[in-house]
C-alpha cells in the first residue's frame, strides 16, 4: 500500500489543532497530520506540493476565523488554482453566520461544519468528517492511480 | 340702460360737432361721450382760438361780450389784437416762437381789469394746428396771495415725505392738499388692476360721512375721461352747476373739425361728470392726476359742497404737488411690492423650513403661519398624501377634484421651469368654474409633485363679492339726480356686477413669482428630504450589517476559549488526578458551565437577529405549522405521556410560517418543561375576533384580532412574575430544575410576535396552569 497522503489543517487554535489529533488518534487515521496557522501558510504548503501532485493531501479542513489572512482567503486561492481546487475542503469554523456558509459552499468548499463546545461532540464531529472523507467518499486522486 | 354703444342709431352728433349744451341729456353711455371736444366751456372764463399763421380768431366762446365787451361775432375773423392789443400780440409771437407750447398751456401776460371785469390770466398752447387762448380771473398778479406756490408746496412736501408705508404717504398727501386748497373732502382714488377704483385715502371735513374704502366700478371714471387724466396734472370745475359756454362757431372754420380742448384749463365738463357730481351734492371738484411709469396710478379727487374759486396760486400748488406726489409715489408703490414680496417670501420661507424640520408638507395648511398669512387670497388648498388640506374659503372637495385633474392637464403645468396657473377669471376658461366663482373666481396654483399631483392653490372670490361698493344698494340709500338713477353710482353698481360678473381681482406679477419660489422651494425640499432617507437608509442597511456581523463574530470568538475549557476539563476528568469524587464534581461543574455559556452565547445571537431579520409573510395554516413544532419538540412522544388538545381546527393567518413555528415550539417546550404532572394536558386553540367573551387580561392591543393560545396543566405562574418571564435570560426556577433551559425562549416568542405587529401576555394560577396568548394580523383580505 502507498503511503497514505497527508490530512492538511489550517487551524491558529492549538486547543484545536490538539483536539483534530485527539480524534485523529482516537479514530486510528493512518494520515499523516500537518498544521498551518495562516490561511497564507496554508496556500504556500500546498504550492510547493503541487508539483508533486502523488504527495498533495488528501484532505484541508479549513479554520475560517485565523489570524492574518484567513480560511475564506485560503479558500478562494485554493478553488481557483487548477492544480489544488480538486482537493476536498472541509471547513471546521465557530461561526453559524449564514453569509459564511454561503460564501464557503458558494466558494467550493465541500462541507462545513460547526466546532461544538462539548468537547467529545467535538470528538465525534471530528471522527464523522474523517470517516466520511478518508473511507465513504471516492477520492479524487484514485481516477490518477487508477491503471 | 346699456353696457354696449348702440350700434345702429348714429350719434346725436353725427352730422354736426359735439356740444354738451346741446347734445349732453341725450347720453346713456358714458364712454361715448367726446369729453375731448366738448364744444363748450366752463362759465368762468373766456376762451378764442386762433388760426396759427396769422392770429385770426376762428371761434370764441359765447360769453365774450361779458369778458371783452365784444359778442363774438365782432371778434370772428379779425386779429386777436382787437382783444389783447398790440403788446399782447407781440407777446404771443413771441412765445410761439421760443416756448413749447404744444398740449402745454403756458401763462402769457395778464389782461389789466376793465369794464367792470376783473384782471385776466391769459395761457395759450396750441394743439392741432390752432392756437387756444384761456382767459381766467385767476389772481396771479394779487400781491395779497401771499406765498408763492413753490414756497406752499416745498413744505407740503417735507411733511409727506414723513410716511412709512404707501398708504400713509397717500393720507399725507390728502391731508396736505386739503390744507392748500381748502376743499371739503380730498380723497387719493386708486385704480386696481381690473381699472375699479377705490378711495385709498381720504381727508375731509369732520361732519362729512368717510368714504374711505369705497370701491367705484370702472365705468365711474371711463376710459376717455383716463385718457385726458394721463395728459394733464390738473382739472379745476369751480362750479359744477354753472353754465355750460358754446364755442362760436361750434366747428372750426379752416377744417371743419371741433377743437381738442384735452389740455384747456375751461374745457366743458362732462355732462356724465357734473350730472354724477350733482347727484352727490357736490358743487366744485379739482382732480389731480397720479401718474406712476407713465400709468394712470389713481387721482386726488377733491370735493366742494359750495362752488369754489381756484385761484392760480392754488392750482401752480397743486399741479406741483401732483407732479411731486406722483414721483414719490413710485418710489411708495416700488417700496410697498418689494415689501409684500418679502413678506411672501419670508413666509413661506418660514412654512418651507417648518416642512422640513417636521418632515412633512402639511404643515403648509395647519399651525403658524400659513399658506393665507402671506398671500392676498381669502383661501387655500394643498392636495397632499392623496386628500386636499383647506384653508379659509374654497370650494368644496368635488370641485377641487374636478379642478385638480383640469389644472394638471394645462399646457402651464408642462413647463419644468414655471408650472404655475393664474386666471382671474376661471369660469371664462373652466365652464365647471361658475358654480363655484364665488370663492374661486381667481385661482393661482403650482405644482409641487410631478408623480404624486401635488398641488398648492389659491384663491380669489368674484370682486364683486369682496369689496364695498359705493353703489352697492345694500351699503348706501338710493341716490337719484334729476335725470333718473342713470349716473349715480347706483345706476353704475348695477351695471358693473354684469361686467365684473364671475372675475377676481388678478394676480400680480409678484404673487405669481412669489408662488412659483414657494414652489421651487418644496420641490428643493422633497428633493433633499428624499436623498437624506435614502442616506440614511443606507447607514442603517449598513449598520444592521455590521451588528449582525459583530454578534457571529463575538459569539464564534467567545466559544473558542470556551472550547479549549471544555476539552481541558474533559481530559482531567480523565485523568489520574481527579478520580476522587470532590475533584471529580468540580470538573464536572465546569464542563457544565462551559455548555451553559455555550448556550447562552447562541441563544443571544439567535435573540439579536430575531430583531433584524425580514420577516417573510405568506398565508398559513396554523394547523400545519403546529403539527411540525410538536413534532420538533417531541411533545407526541410517547414518553412524554403527553395529551394535546386543539378543541377546532386553527385558523390561516399571514405571516412568517418559520418565526411563527418557533413561537409555537417555544410556548409548547416551556409546556411539557414546567410541569409536575405525569400525564400532561396541553390545549392549543383561537379566540376569534368577533367572538364574545375576551380572553382573560387581553391588553387593549388585542381588540379585533385573533388570539392564538397555548394552555398548560403546569406548575403555573404567581401574578407578580407574570411581567418578569418575558425578560432576558430570567428564570423563575432553580437552573436545573426543570431540565434546565437559560430562559431565552420567552424573550423570543415577545420578540417574534411585536415583530408581526401582534402583542404577547399570560394568565395562570400557581400549581394549576398556565395559558400564554398571543395575536397574529388575519389573513382576511391578505393576497395570497
Amino acid at each position: 500500500m502507498i503511503r497514505a497522503r497527508p490530512i492538511l489543517v489550517l487551524e491558529d487554535s492549538d486547543e484545536d489543532y490538539q483536539t483534530v489529533l485527539d480524534a485523529a488518534k482516537q479514530y486510528a487515521v493512518p494520515n499523516d497530520i500537518q498544521r498551518a496557522t495562516s490561511g497564507d501558510a496554508c496556500i504556500d504548503m500546498l504550492r510547493a506540493l503541487a508539483d508533486t501532485p502523488q504527495s498533495l493531501p488528501a484532505l484541508v479542513l479549513l479554520d475560517l476565523n485565523t489570524s492574518q489572512s484567513d480560511g475564506r482567503e485560503a479558500l478562494l486561492q485554493i478553488k481557483q488554482d487548477v492544480r489544488l481546487r480538486a482537493i476536498p475542503i472541509v471547513v471546521l469554523s465557530g461561526s453559524v453566520n449564514p453569509r459564511d456558509l454561503h460564501f464557503c459552499y458558494s466558494s467550493g468548499a465541500n462541507a462545513y461544519h460547526v466546532k461544538p463546545v462539548h468537547h467529545a461532540l467535538h470528538l465525534l464531529v471530528l471522527q464523522k468528517i474523517f470517516d466520511y472523507w478518508l473511507h465513504n467518499v471516492v477520492s479524487p486522486f484514485e481516477a490518477e492511480s487508477a491503471p | 340702460m346699456t353696457s354696449q354703444p348702440p350700434a345702429v342709431h348714429p350719434l346725436p352728433w353725427a352730422n354736426s360737432p359735439y356740444s354738451i349744451k346741446r347734445h349732453g341729456l341725450s347720453l346713456t353711455y358714458c364712454a361715448s361721450e367726446p369729453v375731448q371736444t366738448p364744444g363748450c366751456i366752463q362759465d368762468h372764463g373766456a376762451l378764442l382760438v386762433l388760426r396759427l399763421a396769422d392770429l385770426t380768431i376762428l371761434q370764441a366762446s359765447e360769453n365774450t361780450l361779458q369778458y371783452f365787451g365784444k359778442a363774438p361775432q365782432d371778434l370772428l375773423t379779425q386779429s386777436v389784437a382787437v382783444v389783447v392789443a398790440a403788446t399782447g400780440m407781440a407777446r404771443l409771437r413771441e412765445m410761439l416762437q421760443h416756448d413749447s407750447l404744444e398740449s402745454s398751456a403756458l401763462y402769457a401776460f395778464t389782461l389789466p381789469a376793465q369794464h367792470g371785469v376783473a384782471a385776466l390770466d391769459v395761457c395759450i398752447h396750441t394743439n392741432e394746428g390752432v392756437v387756444i387762448l384761456e382767459f381766467e380771473p385767476t389772481g396771479r398778479l394779487d400781491e395779497s396771495n401771499g406765498n408763492d406756490a413753490f414756497s406752499l408746496v416745498k413744505a407740503a412736501i417735507n411733511r409727506m415725505q414723513t410716511a412709512g408705508n404707501l398708504r400713509d404717504f397717500c393720507q399725507n398727501v390728502a391731508r396736505e392738499v386739503r390744507s392748500m386748497t381748502g376743499l371739503d373732502r380730498v380723497m387719493v382714488y386708486r385704480f386696481h388692476a381690473d381699472l375699479h377704483g377705490e378711495v385709498f385715502a381720504e381727508n375731509k371735513r369732520d361732519d362729512l360721512p368717510g368714504w374711505l374704502g369705497l370701491h367705484y366700478p370702472e365705468s365711474d371714471i371711463p376710459q376717455p375721461a383716463r385718457d385726458i387724466f394721463k395728459r394733464i396734472w390738473i382739472r379745476p370745475i369751480p362750479h359744477v352747476a354753472g353754465a355750460m359756454v358754446e364755442l362760436v362757431p361750434l366747428a372750426n372754420p379752416d377744417t371743419g373739425r371741433a377743437v381738442n380742448m384735452t389740455y384747456c384749463a375751461l374745457r366743458g365738463t362732462s355732462i356724465m361728470h357734473t350730472e354724477y357730481l350733482s347727484n352727490m351734492g357736490v358743487a366744485a371738484s379739482l382732480t389731480l392726476s397720479i401718474l406712476v411709469d407713465g400709468e394712470l396710478w389713481g387721482l386726488i379727487a377733491c370735493h366742494h359742497y359750495t362752488p369754489m374759486h381756484f385761484s392760480y396760486r392754488v392750482r401752480s400748488a397743486c399741479e406741483l404737488l401732483a407732479q411731486v406726489a406722483s414721483l414719490q409715489l413710485k418710489a411708495a408703490v416700488h417700496s410697498e411690492q418689494l415689501r409684500y414680496r418679502l413678506r411672501l417670501d419670508n413666509v413661506h420661507q418660514q412654512l418651507v423650513s417648518k416642512a422640513a424640520s417636521v418632515g412633512d408638507l402639511l404643515v403648509l395648511s395647519d399651525g403658524e403661519p400659513t399658506l393665507l398669512d402671506a398671500m392676498d387670497a381669502e383661501g387655500a388648498a394643498l392636495f397632499h398624501l392623496d386628500r386636499w388640506w383647506c384653508l379659509g374659503r374654497t370650494p368644496n372637495v368635488a370641485q377641487l377634484d374636478a379642478l385638480a385633474i383640469w389644472l394638471h392637464e394645462r399646457l402651464e403645468f408642462e413647463s419644468s421651469t414655471r408650472p404655475v396657473f393664474a386666471t382671474d377669471k376661471l369660469a371664462s376658461m373652466y365652464p365647471a368654474g361658475a358654480d363655484m366663482a364665488d370663492v374661486a373666481s381667481g385661482v393661482l396654483a403650482v405644482r409641487v409633485s410631478r408623480l404624486r399631483k401635488d398641488l398648492i392653490v389659491w384663491f380669489r372670490p368674484e370682486t364683486v363679492q369682496t369689496v364695498q361698493w359705493a353703489g352697492n344698494p345694500n351699503d348706501k340709500p338710493m341716490v337719484s339726480g334729476p335725470n333718473g338713477p342713470r349716473l349715480s353710482p347706483r345706476g353704475s353698481f348695477a351695471l358693473f356686477v354684469e361686467q365684473v360678473k364671475q372675475r377676481s381681482v388678478p394676480w400680480s406679477p409678484t404673487e405669481v413669482e412669489s408662488a412659483l419660489r414657494l414652489q421651487l422651494l418644496v420641490m428643493e425640499m422633497v428633493i433633499s428630504r428624499a436623498e437624506r432617507l435614502a442616506e440614511v437608509n443606507l447607514d442603517l442597511t449598513r449598520s444592521n450589517e455590521e451588528l449582525d456581523a459583530f454578534a457571529y463574530v463575538a459569539s464564534h470568538d467567545l466559544k473558542e476559549p470556551l472550547r479549549g475549557i471544555h476539552r481541558y476539563a474533559h481530559q482531567l476528568l480523565e485523568s489520574s488526578q481527579a478520580q476522587d469524587t470532590e475533584n471529580r464534581k468540580r470538573v464536572e461543574s465546569l464542563m457544565r458551565l462551559t455548555v451553559r455559556m455555550d448556550s447562552l452565547l447562541d441563544s443571544l445571537l439567535h435573540f439579536s437577529r430575531v430583531g433584524r431579520t425580514n420577516l417573510e409573510y405568506q398565508t398559513v395554516d396554523l394547523n400545519e405549522v403546529v403539527e411540525e413544532a410538536l413534532e420538533m419538540i417531541g411533545v407526541r412522544r410517547v414518553e412524554n405521556h403527553c395529551t394535546v388538545d386543539l378543541p377546532r381546527p386553527l385558523p390561516t393567518v399571514l405571516c412568517d410560517r418559520v418565526r411563527v413555528r418557533e413561537i409555537f415550539s417555544n410556548l409548547l417546550s416551556n409546556a411539557i418543561k414546567y410541569t409536575s404532572q405525569i400525564h400532561p394536558l396541553i390545549e392549543i386553540g383561537y379566540v376569534a375576533p368577533q367572538e364574545h367573551g375576551a380572553p382573560a387580561l387581553a391588553p387593549l392591543e388585542a381588540a379585533g384580532h385573533t388570539v392564538l393560545y397555548v394552555r398548560d396543566d403546569g406548575i403555573g405562574i404567581a401574578p407578580q412574575h407574570f411581567g418578569q418571564v418575558f425578560r432576558m435570560f430570567k428564570r423563575l426556577h432553580g437552573r436545573d430544575e426543570f431540565s434546565g433551559g437559560v430562559g431565552a425562549g420567552l424573550t423570543i416568542v415577545e420578540k417574534l410576535v411585536q415583530r408581526h405587529g401582534g402583542v404577547v401576555w399570560l394568565d395562570s394560577l400557581e400549581g394549576a396552569g398556565s395559558t400564554f396568548y398571543f395575536t397574529l394580523p388575519s389573513a382576511e383580505g391578505a393576497t395570497t
